[in-house]
């Protein structure tokens, strides 16, 4: 499995982490509603199908990567910085090469 | 002050190995930069990070992601969003670097002595990198003065090509001496010299 | 009569002589033969016995899918079983060996199995040792008790436990365009991608390029197809832009057009050369890829179809064409479809008699007739071979009439003296990498044959390998793959021209021929036409349940040649069609692969390692050192004569009496910078960091966002905005990743930097009641005074010239400093502080001792922060800040991990005077043949020179409550009962007064 790395380019699957379930809301760290701590921490969709993924590139860049990958067949559709503001920082179509 | 030891001293040695009757494809040898320093802008202060270095050092970084250059004696590359490595032949590069790099701009880290410079140059460069890295060592798609990181197992790498047929390997200290044994050691069957 | 070598012809250099050896036997041979060929121009026809039945077995084929013809390669010490005659180029000095016989070959005991053979059919074993319902040897157990002989009996060549030597090699590779299979249409191909500019890679297991050309009797361009295959291959040296790679099988199509390769590198070498590897693992990214991976000829099916001297027609021809080797002297052939008529002409050409060709088909082409007469054949049209007769080779056949619709058996059977039968029963198009990239194979019923999917991922299939079996149809079909690989567009150039004898590619639909005896499918694992039939009568079958129940196809040939007609003869048996039946999946690898060129340089000593700067000392001043992770750290610095325990006594010892000093570099270090560094401190830690005044450390804690303890360790604030973390050792990296999920993820508003610096200090922790002195007298720059450097205080200064950070810390409960330098200096520095503590007394100490002085003060390490323990358990609570939130606080009060009753760390000390052991349980009372009632378990272990006494950390249920109350450990794997008493876990020195100073 491939994951394109928005910094690195594309990079096999042994240089990522992954690092959970993309769809996990942190509660407000003062929050004491155990319900919504629970689910934080231990609550996971596990869809067949494209599931949104957290991914860490540690053996690259070590950013962490929002990835959609379908459980299914493997096939990722989307990658991109979890944090917004490093977009500028994603690799240029032209050295797409690597 | 005391000269630093190099981590490879015990399996470093300068000659002529492997399979070199039919002549030397490889060189090995470490570039024992007096600075490395690692650069880490903000969101949004990459630019003026990047004015700093050229301030600092003279280099002018190429757009886009993994970008570098070097004049041979200083080296910059990004290696990561907003984070770049500047090598020195000189020590006081962290110190010139927190004069220009200011705390609203970034953080100024020293790794001069937590990261081992290994540079690796020849025909065969390509072939024995080849053998460790599962990235794209060819000219077109890795030009010379880019950076890109990687990992070897669990060796974290940071490699710039700093020539046609020459690449700078920064590694992490400790593991410097393995990661050079089994460099040598993949270097064989071409013939290689340590210089 | 017996096969021989030609006088002229064939791909071998008649001028260079090889010698080797087969079973102890000396042979030569000639250079470019390969072991299977090089026997065969002996006369050697017997390669081996069978799978379970032991039968004589000879070559069926002369390529990678050969069945029968195993054999071991002896290198050295070394044996490599289960390697294919036909895949083993021949050098001076080659051992080879065959399997599965004793004690020879010829003379094979187990050939007894033979004339059971009604008895070891399909599920035999399965059936038979079920074992008794009761007694000794009931159920499973009795199969236990027989499964030795059975092995010893059945199976392949056996593995050696000698070390390999041989040297193994990974290589990442990238290209436009790689290229699987160099005959005409991966030629065509790799010519055309290389033409547009695209990086190529051309891969073929054989170790000569051309595939089909080096055994065809055409022409390409008015010359030799092999001419015309070795001038494309010349072609394709010459240029930078493509890398050709012989003997390298493409064995496994994964996602994202990611392909695994294996190159035997020197096995066809006497010795490699320098430096060179026995195997390179190619892992391959291909933009698009060009399958043309041919296509297999299939055996028919009919009683004694696997005696030696029956083999593939297309075998033969290779033999005769390629390795200049005549297979007999009398040839039959037995055939569903005209390419057999190509191998009869061939063989004809090259010397032998065609005595008789047997047809299935009752209509035949004239051509096919015409080929029969120049061939000077008997034809039997519509006919079959339905007897093979002869000892351990073969001296004829029996011929009978055949209806091929009814497939009934008519008239007399005819006897036709021959020493070589070749059939052929179509061809299978070897789609194996395509199944792999994830599509299911369509039958085609015209060619009988399993056709590639739709492409799955990036990859295009020319020649055989798409049904295409024409040389003509190869090279237009390879040059428009390699165009469109290359994303090129067609060029008008006129394709060369190909002289061939033209035949029909479709055979009849005729896999068996039901006749007496036995009729093998499956030559390797001797799954017969019966044992399939078998398998649908007693109800398997789903083509999943045959292949398991009979194992067909499941051998190290991996059903190359058996697949189809197996498919076939179950088919018929449901009265399915084919393609209603299915096919199994294709999986990796496509041939057996060496573990060896998987594990690489992963192995041995080329096993990554992290190093101290102080590692050469350790090791000259006689440390034993001790494998933490990747580190190398010093377990004790053991003088002559010392047993383990002797040397940390006496270094424990020595540090409370005087002073130690422990090399502390492997400890996680991380710098935390910038604006918000402090405050996310707050959020990581349990306790407060915000608080802390520049030039102090403190110890802190962390949870998991579940609430159980994380790790711990000391931060040191060296500027406003500037922290240095330590970590445990084992923990750095996961630390690292947790800060870096945070800051990235969860808090991307917070301006903060994480670096690892691990490898940018040195660190040396010297402790003891004359550390202070010791430093005192080594460090300029500052003073080491309680007012300068107070208990978790930093000061900077110089040891012997070079910078160093030292902060006042205690792991071992003495007055105790952790002096930090550069790597680079960390031996300067070391040997300084060894220089000085020589009037003191000081002693470096190893793991051993570190660890007995931790337990006797009662902190904790990852022993006890295993992940299933809170901050309360480690009576750590006093950490957890109500201030403010931090990772876990709002998980750690949750109703189970605040319980009563919960593991609680507390100190053990033996009442009976002798060692204990880590893991052994804690329980009430002892009863030795109940040993049950665990109330906890010990976590660290040591004797302790400051108490006299064994003593255990250990992890009991409601243990602050058990001080001073007794138990027991209960130890029945390593036979250690004995009576404990629960303390507190702090053992010594409770209230910190030798660190306080």
């Amino acid at each position: 499995m491939l994951i394109t790395c928005p910094y690195c380019g594309p990079r096999d699957v042994i240089e990522f982490t992954y690092q959970g379930d993309g769809n996990r809301e942190r509660p407000d760290p003062a929050s004491q509603n155990f319900e919504a701590w629970n689910a934080y921490v231990y609550d996971r969709l596990n869809p067949a199908g494209d599931h949104n993924e957290i991914w860490q590139h540690s053996g690259g860049c070590r950013a962490h990567l929002r990835v959609v990958r379908n459980t299914l067949t493997h096939e990722i559709s989307s990658v991109a910085f979890v944090r917004g503001d490093h977009a500028s920082a994603a690799r240029r179509k032209a050295e797409d090469k690597a | 002050m005391a000269e630093r030891q190099s981590p490879l001293e015990p399996e470093f040695h300068v000659g002529s190995h492997g399979n070199f009757e039919h002549g030397v494809e490889i060189l090995l040898t470490e570039t024992r930069p007096g600075s490395i320093v690692q650069l880490a802008a903000w969101p949004g202060e990459e630019k003026k990070l990047i004015a700093a270095i050229r301030t600092v050092t003279g280099l002018a970084l190429p757009d886009g992601a993994g970008g570098g250059s070097s004049d041979g004696v200083k080296s910059v590359f990004g290696f990561a969003p907003g984070k770049f490595t500047v090598a020195d032949e000189a020590e006081g590069l962290a110190a010139a670097f927190a004069k220009a790099v200011t705390p609203a701009i970034g953080t100024v880290t020293d790794l001069s002595h937590g990261r081992t410079a290994i540079r690796i140059a020849g025909p065969k460069a390509e072939w024995v990198l080849a053998k460790f890295f599962a990235i794209d060592f060819a000219l077109p798609a890795f030009p010379v003065g880019a950076g890109r990181s990687t990992a070897h197992h669990d060796v974290f790498a940071q490699i710039q090509r700093t020539g046609a047929d020459q690449f700078d390997i920064y590694v992490f200290r400790s593991f410097a001496r393995s990661f050079w044994k089994a460099l040598c050691h993949a270097s064989e069957e071409v013939g290689y010299e340590v210089q | 009569m017996s096969p021989r070598r030609t006088d002229t012809g064939g791909r071998i250099d008649r001028l260079k002589t090889i010698r080797f050896s087969f079973d102890g036997v000396a042979y030569t041979g000639h250079a470019g033969d390969t072991l299977a060929s090089a026997l065969l121009a002996k006369g050697v026809t017997l390669f081996g016995r069978s799978f379970k039945y032991h039968r004589p077995r000879g070559l069926l084929t002369a390529g990678v899918e050969e069945p029968n013809a195993l054999v071991t390669v002896l290198k050295g010490e070394v044996r490599e079983p289960n390697i294919p005659a036909t895949m083993v180029e021949i050098h001076d000095g080659l051992v080879a060996i065959s399997q599965n016989r004793f004690p020879s070959l010829a003379w094979d005991i187990h050939a007894v199995n033979q004339l059971g053979g009604k008895i070891l059919s399909a599920g035999f074993y399965y059936k038979t040792f079920m074992g008794p319902v009761i007694g000794p040897l009931k159920g499973t157990r009795f199969w236990m008790f027989c499964e030795h002989f059975i092995r010893r009996a059945a199976g392949l060549g056996s593995a050696g436990s000698a070390k390999d030597p041989a040297h193994y090699e990974r290589m990442n590779a990238f290209c436009d365009v790689l290229v699987v299979g160099s005959g005409p249409a991966g030629l065509m191909a790799a010519k055309a991608a290389a033409d547009q500019g695209a990086r190529v890679m051309l891969a073929d297991l054989e170790p000569r390029f051309g595939g089909s050309t080096n055994w065809s009797n055409e022409t390409i361009d008015g010359a030799p197809a092999a001419d015309w295959a070795r001038r494309t291959v010349t072609q394709l040296e010459g240029r930078d832009n493509v890398r050709l790679l012989p003997r390298t099988t493409v064995w496994g199509y994964y996602d994202n057009n990611t392909l695994a390769a294996l190159e035997r590198v020197s096995d066809h070498k006497e010795q490699p050369a320098k430096g060179e590897p026995r195997h390179r693992y190619w892992a391959i990214r291909a933009r698009s890829v060009v399958l043309a991976t041919g296509a297999f000829e299939r055996p028919l099916v009919f009683p004694g179809n696997d005696r030696p001297g029956v083999m593939l027609a297309h075998a033969a021809e290779r033999y005769a064409n390629e390795f200049g080797v005549l297979p007999g002297e009398r040839i039959a052939l037995f055939t569903n479809n005209d390419s057999a008529y190509r191998a009869a002409i061939a063989l004809k050409k090259a010397g032998a008699a065609i005595v008789a060709i047997a047809d299935v088909r009752s209509e035949l082409s004239p051509e096919m007739r015409k080929l029969a007469t120049e061939a000077e054949a008997e034809i039997f049209a519509g006919h079959a071979v339905v007897a093979t007769e002869g000892g351990k080779a073969l001296s004829g056949v029996k011929v009978q009439r055949f209806d091929m619709v009814t497939g009934a058996l008519t008239g007399d059977e005819r006897s036709i003296h021959a020493d070589c039968l070749l059939m052929s029963g179509g061809w299978s198009p070897t789609i194996h990498l395509a199944s792999q990239a994830g599509a299911k194979a369509e039958w085609n019923a015209a060619r009988q044959a399993f056709l590639p999917p739709k492409p799955a991922q990036q990859w295009i299939g020319a020649g055989a390998f798409t049904g295409s079996f024409s040389t003509a149809e190869a090279i237009a079909e390879g040059r428009a793959a390699g165009l469109a690989a290359a994303g090129g567009t067609s060029t008008p150039a006129a394709l060369p021209t190909v002289e061939a004898v033209h035949g029909d590619p479709d055979p009849a639909p005729v896999f068996e021929i039901r006749a007496k005896g036995k009729s093998f499918v499956d030559f390797q694992h001797d799954v017969t036409a019966e044992d399939v039939r078998l398998a649908h009568r007693e109800g398997f079958v789903s083509v999943e349940h045959l292949k398991r129940y009979t194992t067909l196809g499941m051998a190290t040939d991996q059903g190359k040649s058996s697949n189809v007609p197996g498919l076939a003869i179950m088919a018929e048996a449901l009265g399915k069609p084919i393609p209603e039946v299915g096919t199994t999946r294709f999986r990796p690898p496509f041939a057996p692969v060496s573990i060896g060129s998987l594990a690489a340089e992963r192995f041995g000593d080329l096993k990554p390692e992290r190093l101290t700067p102080m590692h050469d000392w350790h090791v000259a001043n006689g440390a034993t050192m001790y494998s933490a992770g990747l580190w190398y750290r010093p377990m004790i610095y053991g003088l002559s004569g010392e047993t383990i325990e002797q040397a940390y006594v006496r270094e424990a010892k020595a540090t409370r009496e005087s002073a130690g000093i422990v090399d502390v570099s492997t400890l996680g270090k991380i710098a935390v910078q910038g604006p918000d560094a402090a405050a996310f401190l707050d959020r990581v830690y349990t306790n407060m960091f915000s608080t802390l005044a520049v030039g102090k450390a403190r110890y802190g804690l962390m949870l998991r966002e579940d609430g159980f303890a994380f790790d711990d360790g000391t931060t040191w604030r060296l500027g406003e905005q500037d922290f240095l973390m330590t970590t445990t050792t084992a923990n750095a990296g996961k630390v690292m990743q947790h800060l870096e999920y945070f800051l990235d993820v969860i808090w991307p508003d917070l301006k903060v930097h994480v670096t690892s610096v691990t490898d940018e200090w040195a660190g040396a922790a010297i402790g003891g009641p004359k550390a202070r002195q010791i430093l005192a007298a080594c460090v300029t720059g500052t003073a080491v005074d309680n007012a300068t450097l107070p208990f978790m205080g930093i000061v900077h200064g110089q040891i012997a010239g070079v910078p160093v950070m030292i902060c006042r810390l205690s792991f071992s409960g003495e007055m105790a400093f952790e002096v930090y330098s550069g790597a680079g200096h960390g031996i300067h520095v070391w040997e300084a502080l060894i220089e000085a503590g020589k009037p003191f007394g000081l002693v470096a100490y190893g793991l051993e001792a570190l660890g007995t002085m931790r337990i006797e003060k009662g902190h904790v390490t990852g022993a006890e922060i295993d992940g299933r323990t809170t901050a309360r358990d480690l009576h750590l609570d006093w950490m957890l800040s109500k201030k403010k939130p931090f990772i876990g606080s709002a998980m750690m009060d949750r109703e189970g991990l605040i319980a009563s009753d919960r593991l609680e760390l507390v100190g053990l000390i033996a009442l009976d005077n002798r060692p204990l052991n880590g893991g052994a349980h804690i329980v009430e009372a002892l009863d030795e043949t109940n040993p049950h009632g665990s109330i906890g378990h010990i976590t660290a272990c040591c004797y302790s020179p400051a108490l006299g006494k064994h003593i255990a950390l250990a992890l009991v249920q409601a243990g602050k409550a058990r001080h001073g109350t007794r138990a027991h450990v209960s130890d029945p794997l390593r036979n250690r009962f004995g009576p404990v008493e629960i303390v507190s876990n702090h053992f010594y020195d409770p209230e910190g007064t030798r660190m306080h100073g």
